[in-house]
């Protein structure tokens, strides 16, 4: 720890925090918070998903640090084995993935920094790191949020994929019940996740047609099914509520 | 495209170009765009409907259609597992660990009767 070497060190200190030591502060806020716990719960499960899929080692691992958003990794996962072709899964991954854009911009205030800064923060932008950014960031002077975000962002990410890489050497060394329970972790988790987080008609509408319409379009052996459960499933959806709500203001 | 195909860099592709960019697309847009978005208007609401069915569907695509080693396991163990979480969830105070916990016990039981292994 360098010590201040004048005394004109404290008014310059507080304009340019000792950023690595606020991105070391953020970096061990990983390890207690529950909800990155959570987190590293879903991936050591992906990585036995990805085992069990036959998807590669390396693609599951960059997958987690490129991607870091778990609905799209499972769109993709699950693509390359059904077989689709690379615009339908990246349609369905760009669907998916709209959340993010409300999601990215009520972290923006916290986040204030040159705009390459700022679309790098935006990378990690998924339900971990909003969570944990909006409860941990506000209460922090305005200048030391960004490194304390790069700290804990980045730790997450990586301790994400590791968990992965966990999850795939473990599901290849558990006996073979327990290997497969792994797989079944993430997608399970996932849908509890769902129904919890359902707020309104929409989204427990959405939910239930998207339960239902997808395994029936897979089972017709409808090209594109994935897609069409998610427009159609979405779609009608919008249009309940909307025919709800016009029917309450009449 | 199609040369990549089935080849070894197939699924690295697939990560980069089908999930990687359609993702952070959006990540970029919002610091990009930086509007306040009312998260309530009509084209969030049916983008939150269309992502939540998505979803929803893709992972009822992977635990009733799963493909690769998943598929031995039965078909009614995999829906039993689900449905099992589903309503420990609801019974047990709506606590997800309850829910994810009753729907392992179901997947890992039933793989440990019906499997060799």
């Amino acid at each position: 720890m360098p010590k201040p070497r004048k005394k004109a060190a404290p008014a310059a200190k507080s304009e340019r925090p000792d950023s690595a030591r606020i991105f070391l502060h953020g970096a061990r806020a990983v390890f207690t918070s529950v909800q990155a716990m959570v987190l590293f719960a879903t991936f050591i499960g992906y990585g036995g998903l990805c085992v069990s899929l036959g998807f590669p080692l390396g693609a599951t691992l960059l997958s987690s640090a490129v991607i870091f958003a778990m609905p799209s990794q499972l769109l993709v996962v699950s693509g390359y084995i059904g077989g689709n072709t690379l615009p339908v899964i990246a349609l369905g991954v760009f669907l998916s993935a709209a959340r993010l854009l409300p999601a990215t911009v009520t972290m923006l205030p916290y986040l204030r920094g040159k705009l390459w800064q700022q679309l790098i923060a935006s990378h990690f932008v998924a339900v971990t790191v909003w969570v944990e950014g909006k409860r941990l960031l506000p209460s922090r002077p305005a200048n030391e949020r960004l490194p304390f975000y790069f700290g804990f962002a980045l730790m997450c990410v990586t301790m994400a994929t590791l968990a992965a890489w966990i999850g795939y050497f473990l599901a290849g060394s558990l006996p073979r019940p327990l290997a497969i329970g792994l797989s079944f972790l993430t997608p399970m988790s996932f849908l509890i996740a769902l129904i919890r987080n359902a707020r309104d008609l929409v989204d427990y509408l959405a939910l239930i047609l998207g339960l239902v319409l997808a395994p029936l379009f897979v089972w017709l052996k409808l090209p594109l099914d994935l897609l069409w459960a998610g427009l159609l499933g979405g779609g009608i959806a919008w249009l309940i509520h909307r025919w709800k709500r016009a029917r309450r203001a009449a | 495209m199609n040369l990549f195909v089935g080849s070894e860099l197939w699924p690295y592709i697939l990560v980069i170009v089908a999930g990687f960019l359609p993702t952070d697309v959006w990540r970029w847009l919002a610091v990009v765009s930086a509007r306040k978005l009312d998260e309530d208007s009509e084209i969030m609401i049916l983008i939150r409907g269309v992502a939540t069915a998505l979803v929803a569907g893709v992972i009822m695509r992977l635990v009733l259609f799963p493909g690769g080693d998943l598929e031995a396991l039965p078909l009614y163990v995999r829906a039993g597992s689900v449905a099992v979480a589903f309503v420990a969830y609801l019974l047990l105070k709506r606590s997800m660990l309850a829910g994810v916990l009753a729907g392992e016990a179901v997947v890992i039981l039933g793989a440990y009767y019906t499997l060799p292994h």
